[in-house]
């Protein structure tokens, strides 16, 4: 795939989440999606920290790879887009992404997935999800220009990143003492 | 698209600054408001689910009458056929009794707007009658701050950013006060230490530096322990100590001979090596913010067990300011008249005073009321029946009252019991006027959209039922029903609250939220000398009281814990399909010591019981719970309140419920009792 002039990708400080939830139900104020779909998920991890993921517009996008309709596109900015009017709702994205990003929608009996808010990008503002956060948890960056060797390509319980190519970033958890009741 | 700006008027901390987005009359989206320097232009999940919230397909449109009470059997009805039945009852009433005491109501936090207070209002306004009184919430806890400091007021909340370190006892902001989370994590990030203490292993206490885990109801223990060794240790304030405490000599003799180190650890559960963790985070990190959650006083031992903590607090602080370290709660109503809350009764020629019942043990005292025993009840911004506790208690006061009304927005357990029911406003569609008691800033609320069909905010309904019951008895109350909102709100704004809040007419307020003056030094609070914690009753070989022998060792082994939940405050928003997405199941977490005792396995059906009751729920095993404790989360459709056991005080003092004393057992669901 053609380099982008932009990337803009998701940075999850992993430290900085609790696990409130706001990006995922901003996204639906904003978006004003169905009740049945999900295009941000926040999911507890088994060391009992928190992971709020969206699509993650990857750089070798799977959904692109597979549609039949060729209805995805990869915008300028590295936004991956799904054309509705393309869409037939066969499904097969939503069995390829590793990250479960495209949801059936069964109203209009399509696939959606999250769009990072492009329009919203376009009148220069941040992605609902973003301005939600509080803690700054969840920001985004031009992934092709922003380095921070802190910064590390995935966590555990993220998974496996080599298929599609993510442009999403981490910081991982500090370490913390906890002392339980024996 | 139209922008109003609103504050969110839950029973939340955090009464956050909200901007709403209006198309045609319909709102349309929700955002924070950026001008609000608390929220600082965020909302939590509820927050952001406001549209679901008023457009929700369980919200109540019309006005609807039941009969009989109970059946199910709804009709929809017209106001005027509501307020004729309500007027002619409260007259009815009046004339059987000679006096209004057969009226009353039970109004809580469903709204905290300060035009809500139209309730008070409207019942003030036709004279003596009966009303609840005390606060279930956090008045064990306010009374013990105010004995402690002689006031209540701390710091803004936006400052724990700039702490050192910030040391959390019971509270739990990652899921009751998530705005608060920012400025603690900006402390964090610049290298500040995180302690929490909580007998759960809450979201907050994942994100802590440290966590210490502690029995339910130990904290005053911990708290003992730990200004013993900071004594000893002599790393406290020696000076503050002589010159800005009063009872030095007692408290400095108690801890030395009766506070004993190995005892503490075996109350607590903590071990001595944690405790002088704790000690060095006390006399080391300068400024340290200890923050007491309401959790904390839930229990019989709820007021000592803040007054240890805020002695261990002023002791380790060496900032010299000794009150502004301990964070509660901030009584920001205090600064205003509250008009509608105080408006002033007419007199009555035999009965001098209304009939005051401690909110706390409500229906069980209303039911006992005679000459004239209570017959109608108003019920408004509460919803009794799944938050109060007592249900039987309930259920025979309900068995004597001629007419319950519920104003409501939902058909909540409470308005499945009435008569007539109300359709309530949300707060897009009615004005007010709200503060915090946690942050200082003042808001306003406009009105964006007209009202969900035919519903009406509270003070609306005051105007309108007093008017009429002045058209069939004139002077019968005495409620200004010709005063709109605006005019409320403009009564609010006293030349001290527009001096406090910098304010000098309601458009500055449009402009944006604001922030009170911080007052500098108090001059009453500096004379003050700070109390510290005292034994009570001498000869007591300890002044904590423990959980009842027998709950404990026989029939209840365990402790019921019930704290709120992420997406739902009491029982509110349950029905927003984006806050519930799971099929909705109540759930138990237990402690792996419990599962194995009772055979039960990840996922069982089971119940909850002890001699109020049970309820069924279904097992989560939780490998962090203390092995006693049991958990279960807020929710209004199945109450876990139903098991919450009323042990009437010892003291005639005001205290919060001691929701978290009561005691249960647990097993696998069996059928045939089901």
């Amino acid at each position: 795939m053609r380099k982008m002039v932009k990337q803009m990708g998701f940075v999850f400080n992993v430290d900085l989440c609790f696990g409130c939830m706001a990006c995922e139900i901003a996204c639906r104020n904003e978006n004003q999606t169905d009740s049945t779909v999900r295009w941000r998920k926040v999911s507890r991890l088994i060391d009992d920290t928190f992971l709020s993921v969206s699509c993650n517009h990857c750089n070798s996008p799977e959904c692109f790879r597979v549609c039949p309709e060729n209805a995805f596109t990869k915008r300028g900015d590295g936004i991956v887009h799904i054309n509705s009017d393309l869409c037939t709702g066969c499904g097969l994205c939503i069995e390829a992404c590793p990250y479960g990003a495209p949801q059936y929608d069964p109203v209009t009996q399509k696939a959606s997935k999250c769009h990072m808010c492009y329009p919203r990008q376009d009148r220069g503002l941040p992605p609902a999800c973003v301005e939600s956060c509080s803690t700054e948890a969840l920001t985004f960056v031009d992934l092709n220009t922003f380095c921070d060797k802190k910064m590390v390509g995935t966590i555990p319980g993220f998974p496996d990143t080599r298929l599609t190519n993510p442009s999403i970033a981490f910081y991982p958890a500090k370490e913390r003492n906890r002392y339980f009741l024996k | 698209m139209e922008i109003y700006r609103h504050a969110c008027p839950r029973n939340c901390f955090s009464t956050c600054g909200m901007l709403s987005y209006i198309e045609d009359g319909k709102l349309m989206k929700v955002s924070g408001d950026a001008k609000h320097g608390y929220n600082q232009g965020r909302l939590c999940a509820k927050g952001y689910a406001y549209t679901q919230y008023v457009y929700n397909p369980y919200r109540l449109k019309h006005p609807i009458k039941q009969t009989p009470r109970g059946s199910g059997n709804w009709e929809r009805i017209s106001w005027e056929e509501a307020y004729d039945t309500i007027a002619d009852k409260i007259l009815e009433l009046n004339k059987r009794y000679g006096s209004n005491l057969a009226s009353g109501y039970n109004k809580f936090s469903g709204n905290i707007g300060l035009l809500h207070y139209a309730v008070e209002g409207m019942f003030n306004s036709i004279g003596p009658h009966t009303k609840p009184i005390g606060n279930p919430c956090l008045i064990t806890g306010e009374q013990a701050m105010r004995k402690s400091f002689g006031q209540m007021n701390s710091m803004m909340p936006e400052k724990m950013a700039k702490m050192n370190a910030i040391v959390i006892w019971g509270a739990n902001p990652a899921v009751t006060n998530v705005h608060q989370m920012k400025f603690i994590l900006q402390a964090r990030q610049k290298g500040a230490k995180l302690i929490v203490i909580d007998p759960v292993f809450t979201r907050t206490a994942a994100t802590a530096d440290i966590f210490i885990q502690i029995n339910p109801g130990t904290d005053g223990w911990l708290a003992l322990g730990a200004a013993k060794l900071l004594i000893q240790s002599e790393s406290y304030d020696q000076e503050f100590v002589r010159n800005q405490t009063v009872n030095w000599e007692e408290f400095h003799q108690y801890v030395n001979e009766q506070v004993d180190l190995h005892e503490v650890c075996r109350q607590t559960g903590i071990a001595l090596d944690v405790i002088c963790e704790l000690v060095s985070i006390y006399s080391m990190a300068e400024p340290c913010a200890t923050w007491i959650g309401f959790g904390i006083q839930r229990n019989v031992n709820g007021g000592k067990n803040i007054s240890a903590i805020n002695t261990l607090a002023v002791l380790g602080c060496h900032s010299g300011q000794e009150n502004r370290c301990v964070y509660y709660s901030h009584s920001g109503i205090d600064d205003f008249p509250v008009n509608l809350l105080n408006h002033e009764e007419p007199e009555h020629p035999i009965v001098l005073h209304s009939r005051e019942i401690d909110i706390n043990n409500f229906a069980e005292n209303a039911s006992k009321l005679v000459d004239p025993p209570l017959k109608l009840l108003w019920i408004a911004l509460r919803n009794p029946l799944s938050q109060d506790q007592d249900f039987q208690a309930w259920e025979s006061l309900m068995n004597e009252l001629e007419l319950i009304v519920t104003v409501d927005l939902f058909m909540t357990k409470s308005a499945e019991m009435s008569d007539i029911v109300l359709p309530a406003a949300s707060h897009f569609e009615e004005m007010d006027l709200n503060v915090s008691y946690w942050h200082h800033w003042l808001s306003i609320n406009e009105k964006a959209i007209p009202p969900y069909y035919e519903a009406k905010s509270d003070l609306q309904i005051a105007r309108e039922l007093m008017k009429k019951l002045n058209d069939r008895s004139p002077g019968f109350s005495n409620f200004p029903s010709e005063r709109e909102p605006i005019d409320w709100i403009r009564m609010e704004l006293t030349p001290s609250v527009k001096k406090l809040y910098s304010v000098e007419c309601i458009d500055d307020l449009l402009e944006g939220p604001r922030l009170r003056t911080e007052e500098v030094s108090n001059s009453s609070s500096s004379s003050f000398k700070f109390r510290l914690f005292s034994q009570g009753n001498k000869g007591t070989s300890t002044h904590f009281i423990n959980r009842r022998k027998t709950d404990v060792e026989e029939s209840y082994p365990f402790q019921l814990l019930t704290p709120q939940s992420l997406l739902k405050i009491h029982s509110q928003y349950e029905t927003m399909p984006w806050l519930n997405q799971a099929a909705e199941q109540e759930v138990v977490e237990l402690s792996e010591y419990a599962a194995e005792k009772n055979g039960i396995m990840e996922g069982d059906k089971v119940e909850l019981f002890n001699q109020n009751g049970k309820i069924a729920a279904i097992a989560r095993i939780s490998r962090f719970l203390p092995q006693k404790v049991i958990l279960v989360k807020q929710a209004g459709k199945n109450p876990i309140n139903r098991l919450i056991v009323h042990r009437p005080q010892e003291n005639k003092e005001k205290s919060s419920m001691n929701f978290y004393d009561s005691s249960v057992n647990i097993r696998k669901w069996r059928e045939k009792n089901g």
